[in-house]
C-alpha cells in the first residue's frame, strides 16, 4: 500500500522539483548579470578594474559586430575546419587502435603503459614540437586537434571492448555464431555506447586543443581572433568571441548528447545523462 | 522412448599448470530419453558445469563418449541450446528481437522469424511485452525472454544452467510451473543444473545426484510424482520424502565441499 502511495505521489513531486530547479537556474542567471553590471558600473566610475568588465550592452553590440563581419566567418571557418579534420583523423586512428587492443590482449598489455603515460600528460607540452613539424598554419592546429581527440576515444573504445558482458559472448557461442555474426550482432551493438561516450569527450577536448594552439601561434581562427582582441585591449570584442565559442561548444555538446540518448534509447535514455556533467 | 543423449564413461581432468591435475569428472554414465526432464544436482565443484560444457560442445577434449541421436559430440554443434544463469538477454534488442535472434543469424527473413518468435514469446507468457527492452523488464521476465530465445533455436536438448538461481524463491516456483507447461507443450528434452533441491523435485522425471570432486554420479532418483505437475505438489508427503532423501545424499557431499573450500582459503 505504501508502495502505491509513493508511486502515485512521484509524478507531482517530480514536476515540483522541475519547477524549483528552473527557478534556481533563472535566478542564477539574473544574479550573475546583476553582479556583472554592478562590477561594470564600478569600472566605468573608475573605482574598480577600469575597462576590464564592459557592460553587457557593450558586449551585445560587440557580438552583433562580430556576426556581421566578413572576416569573422573566415576565422570561424578556419577553426571549424581544423576541429573537424583533427577530430576525424584523431578519432579514426583511436578507434582502429582501440578495437585492435580489445581484440588482442597482448597488444594491449604491450602499449597500455605508454598510452597511460602520454594520456595523463597535458598535451599542450607537445605544442612546440607540432609547430616545428607542421608550421604555424592550419596544419599544426589540425595535428593538435587529432592529438587531443585521440586519447579519450582510444581509452573508451579499448575499455568498451574489454568490458563487453562475457555472458553475451557465451550466448553467441551457444548459438554457434560465426566470427562475422559475433562481430556484427554482438560486438558492434555492445560498443555503440562506450564509443559515443569517447567521441563526445574527444570532441569537447579537440575544441580545447585547437583553440589553445590558435592562441599561441596562428594567422587565423577564433582563438587567434580572441588573442588579437586581448592584445589590442578590445575587451568587449574579446568577451563577444568567448561567448560565441561558448555557445558553439554548447550546441555541439547538445548534439552529441542527443545522439547518445538516441543510441541508449533501450536503456530508458538514462545513459547519457550522468556523463553530461563530466564533459562540460 | 529412444535415448536422445547417451553419456558413457565420461572423464575429464584439468591440468592447468602441469603439476596439480584436478579430476572434474570420473566415469560418468547417463542416458536421457527424448522428452525427459532430468536434473543434475550437487555441490559446487562436482563437475556439473564441465559435464554441461562437454554436452554443449564447448569442451572437445575428454575421455569416454557422448552421443546425441547416436552422433558423437566432439566440439561445437547445434543440437543443444543453453539458458544461462546470468542475465543474458541483449540489452539493445526488444523482447521480440531477442527471441528472434537465433532465427535471424540463421538467415530467416524478418516476417517469418517475427511470426515464429511471437509464438515463443506467448509460450513463456510475455505477450504484450514484445516491444519492451530488457531494461524495462523484471529479472524473471528477462529469464523468460532468454528461455524463449533458446526455444526458438529449437535445440534437440535444452540445457538449463541454474536459470532461476538469481531469482527469489516465489518467482522461481512460478517460473518452474511455466517451465513445466512449456515442457509438456513442446515435449522438449531438458537437462537442468541446479543447487535447489525443491526445484529439482518440482520439475524432474529423474534427479542425478553428483558427488564432490571428482564428479561421479552418486545416485539417480526417479521422481514418481503425478504429471501434469505444478508447484502445489510441494504440499504432498511424497514431495517431502524426495526432498529429504536428496538432502541426505547431498549433505555429506556439500559438507566435504565446504571443508575443502575453507581449507583452500586457509592455505592461501
Amino acid at each position: 500500500m505504501a508502495q502505491a502511495g509513493v508511486m502515485a505521489a512521484a509524478p507531482a513531486a517530480g514536476a515540483d522539483r522541475e519547477a524549483t530547479v528552473f527557478r534556481i537556474r533563472a535566478l542564477t542567471v539574473v544574479c550573475l548579470l546583476a553582479a556583472w553590471e554592478g562590477l561594470a558600473a564600478l569600472g566605468s566610475l573608475e573605482i574598480l578594474y577600469g575597462d576590464v568588465i564592459p557592460s553587457s550592452w557593450k558586449i551585445a553590440v560587440a557580438i552583433w559586430g562580430e556576426i556581421t563581419a566578413a572576416d569573422f566567418y573566415r576565422d570561424l571557418g578556419i577553426t571549424f575546419a581544423e576541429h573537424i579534420v583533427g577530430f576525424v583523423v584523431g578519432s579514426a586512428i583511436a578507434l582502429a587502435l582501440g578495437i585492435s587492443m580489445g581484440l588482442n590482449p597482448l597488444l594491449r598489455k604491450a602499449i597500455e603503459p605508454y598510452l597511460n603515460a602520454i594520456g595523463s600528460t597535458p598535451k599542450i607540452i607537445f605544442l612546440p614540437i607540432l609547430f616545428l613539424i607542421f608550421g604555424t598554419g592550419i596544419d599544426s592546429k589540425m595535428a593538435k586537434g587529432a592529438l587531443s581527440a585521440f586519447f579519450p576515444v582510444v581509452f573508451s573504445t579499448a575499455l568498451g571492448m574489454i568490458l563487453i558482458n562475457p555472458v553475451l559472448l557465451r550466448v553467441g557461442k551457444s548459438f554457434n555464431l560465426n566470427r562475422w555474426h559475433t562481430v556484427t550482432k554482438i560486438y558492434i551493438p555492445a560498443m555503440v555506447n562506450p564509443v559515443i561516450t569517447g567521441l563526445r569527450l574527444g570532441m569537447a577536448i579537440t575544441v580545447i586543443g585547437v583553440l589553445v594552439a590558435e592562441l599561441k601561434f596562428a594567422d587565423g581562427g577564433l582563438g587567434y581572433r580572441l588573442g588579437n582582441y586581448y592584445e589590442q585591449f578590445r575587451i568587449a570584442e574579446m568577451y563577444a568571441i568567448i561567448l560565441i565559442i561558448f555557445a558553439l561548444a554548447a550546441v555541439a555538446n547538445m548534439g552529441m548528447t542527443r545522439l547518445q540518448v538516441y543510441a541508449n534509447r533501450h536503456q530508458g535514455g538514462s545513459g547519457a545523462h550522468s556523463l553530461s556533467v563530466a564533459t562540460n | 522412448m529412444a535415448d536422445i543423449l547417451e553419456i558413457s564413461e565420461v572423464s575429464k581432468t584439468y591440468d592447468l599448470d602441469g603439476e596439480n591435475p584436478v579430476q572434474a569428472l570420473d566415469r560418468v554414465t547417463l542416458d536421457v530419453a527424448e522428452g525427459e526432464f532430468v536434473s543434475v544436482i550437487g555441490p559446487s565443484g562436482c563437475g556439473k558445469s564441465t559435464l554441461f560444457n562437454i554436452v554443449g560442445g564447448l569442451i572437445a577434449q575428454y575421455e569416454g563418449s557422448v552421443r546425441i541421436d547416436g552422433r558423437a559430440v566432439d566440439g561445437a554443434h547445434r543440437d543443444v541450446g543453453v539458458v544461462f544463469q546470468e542475465e543474458s538477454t541483449f540489452p539493445w534488442r526488444t523482447t521480440l528481437d531477442n527471441v528472434a535472434f537465433p532465427l535471424e543469424v540463421q538467415g530467416m527473413g524478418k516476417p517469418e522469424r517475427d511470426e515464429r518468435a511471437r509464438k515463443f514469446v506467448s509460450l513463456v507468457g510475455l505477450e504484450g511485452f514484445e516491444n519492451h527492452y530488457p531494461a524495462q523488464l523484471s529479472g524473471g521476465m528477462k529469464q523468460r525472454t532468454a528461455v524463449a530465445r533458446t526455444l526458438a533455436y529449437e535445440p534437440r536438448i535444452m540445457l538449463l544452467d541454474e536459470p532461476f538461481g538469481a531469482l527469489d524463491e516465489q518467482t522461481r516456483m512460478l517460473l518452474g510451473d511455466k517451465m513445466l507447461e512449456i515442457w509438456a507443450a513442446l515435449n522438449q528434452t531438458m537437462l537442468l543444473i541446479t543447487h535447489n533441491i525443491t526445484e529439482a523435485v518440482q520439475l524432474s522425471d529423474r534427479v542425478v545426484v553428483m558427488s564432490f570432486r571428482p564428479g561421479k554420479i552418486k545416485e539417480v532418483i526417479s521422481i514418481d510424482l503425478p504429471r501434469p505437475r505444478s508447484s502445489e505438489v510441494i504440499s504432498t508427503p511424497k514431495f517431502g520424502e524426495y526432498v529429504g532423501r536428496l538432502w541426505t545424499l547431498l549433505r555429506e557431499e556439500a559438507s566435504r565441499g565446504m571443508v575443502e573450500a575453507e581449507a583452500e582459503l586457509a592455505a592461501r
